[in-house]
């Protein structure tokens, strides 16, 4: 795999700049996939977000001074393109947000590219009451098994806060699950 | 990386610092009833033509961007100020007038933005006005007491921890 070093360079070069961003894009297309659909839900919002997210990406590389390490500030992009998404949707249809979430969940059971089970469908209804901030940090440590360093990164909180918030979601899904 | 003396292997940084706490995560997770996976699926070959959409979508025209931090505009409103300004200074020393300077600049001003759309977007009022500075009573047209809102809060709210939106978290 090529070093995140070169790749920054080469994306900050206009000679080497496409083929450096297919480069990116091959290397990191699943991965944000993944985060951003476990955000939006539905395949293709998260086509939409999952576009955007590159775009974003490519056109603010020169802005990226390596402060962090590029996957946690593309995974931070991805992050805030997904909830300003549902902002605005929730806008877009006058409802809250805690609505939009509900309703979500709810066309999942029509969603072609949803095949959960019951308790699957459970999980998803558990994740809904969740604060958003437990939500992302459950998702990424339980499904996408990132270390709590690398979400740190991502959610610029500290270890400590993260860990708290990952057991308190495991705790508030594993009641709702237990629940009828 | 660590190395062991009696042989070549080796492991990464941190291993055994961090291991008893995957360990205690892994059984936890082992006796949790939440489900490993999550259901969700996606169309067959997306992957494949995702960096085909994203290019097309960059080769596409861009509109101009005119940049969120404008101060163009800023700098026209300044502008204008400062020819009020001059104008009404010259009107003061050429008139025995009984305004004063700073009733005459402050009311021409004021007129000034009342009937001058200025076009300005919430983003860039955002921009000069200081929300720290700001009070409800300022954007409201008419005085807003205490009163009024509880009298609405008692009229609208049945349960008060309904105002508590941040109320999970004290759980």
């Amino acid at each position: 795999m090529i070093a995140e070093e070169t790749l920054v360079n080469e994306l900050k070069q206009k000679e080497s700049q496409a083929k450096a961003f297919e480069v990116l894009v091959n290397t990191y297309k699943e991965r944000l996939y993944w985060h951003i659909r476990r955000i939006v839900l539905d395949h293709d919002d998260t086509d939409d977000v999952l576009q955007n997210t590159f775009i974003k990406v490519y056109k603010n590389i020169d802005g990226f001074k390596g402060d962090s390490k590029l996957y946690s500030w593309m995974y931070r992009i991805a992050t805030n393109e997904s909830l300003t998404f549902l902002k605005q949707k929730s806008k877009k249809v006058s409802i809250s947000n805690q609505e939009l979430k509900t309703a979500m969940v709810e066309n999942l059971q029509s969603d072609v590219y949803f095949e959960g089970d019951e308790i699957q469908m459970k999980l998803q209804q558990a994740l809904a009451t969740l604060p958003d901030k437990q939500k992302l940090v459950f998702n990424m440590k339980y499904f996408q098994d990132m270390k709590y360093e690398e979400i740190s990164e991502v959610l610029e909180t500290s270890v400590g806060g993260l860990k708290a918030s990952y057991h308190l979601a495991v705790k508030k899904i594993e009641a709702y699950l237990k629940s009828d | 990386m660590k190395k062991n003396h009696k042989n070549k292997f080796k492991t990464p940084e941190g291993y055994f610092d961090s291991f008893n706490e995957r360990l205690m995560d892994k059984i936890a997770m082992e006796e949790s009833n939440i489900p490993k996976a999550d259901g969700f699926s996606l169309p067959e070959g997306y992957f494949t033509t995702l960096n085909d959409r994203v290019s097309a979508r960059l080769d596409e025209t861009e509109p101009k961007v005119i940049a969120l931090k404008s101060y163009k505009k800023s700098y026209y409103i300044a502008a204008s100020i400062a020819v009020l300004a001059v104008l009404a200074l010259a009107f003061y020393w050429n008139n025995a007038s009984p305004f004063s300077f700073e009733d005459l600049a402050s009311a021409e001003i004021d007129a000034y933005f009342d009937t001058t759309d200025m076009k300005l977007s919430s983003y860039e009022i955002a921009e000069v006005v200081s929300i720290d500075e700001l009070e409800l009573n300022d954007v409201l047209e008419n005085k807003l007491d205490h009163e009024h809102i509880l009298e609405y809060l008692d009229e609208n709210i049945s349960d008060i921890e309904e105002l508590d939106l941040e109320n999970e978290y004290y759980e």
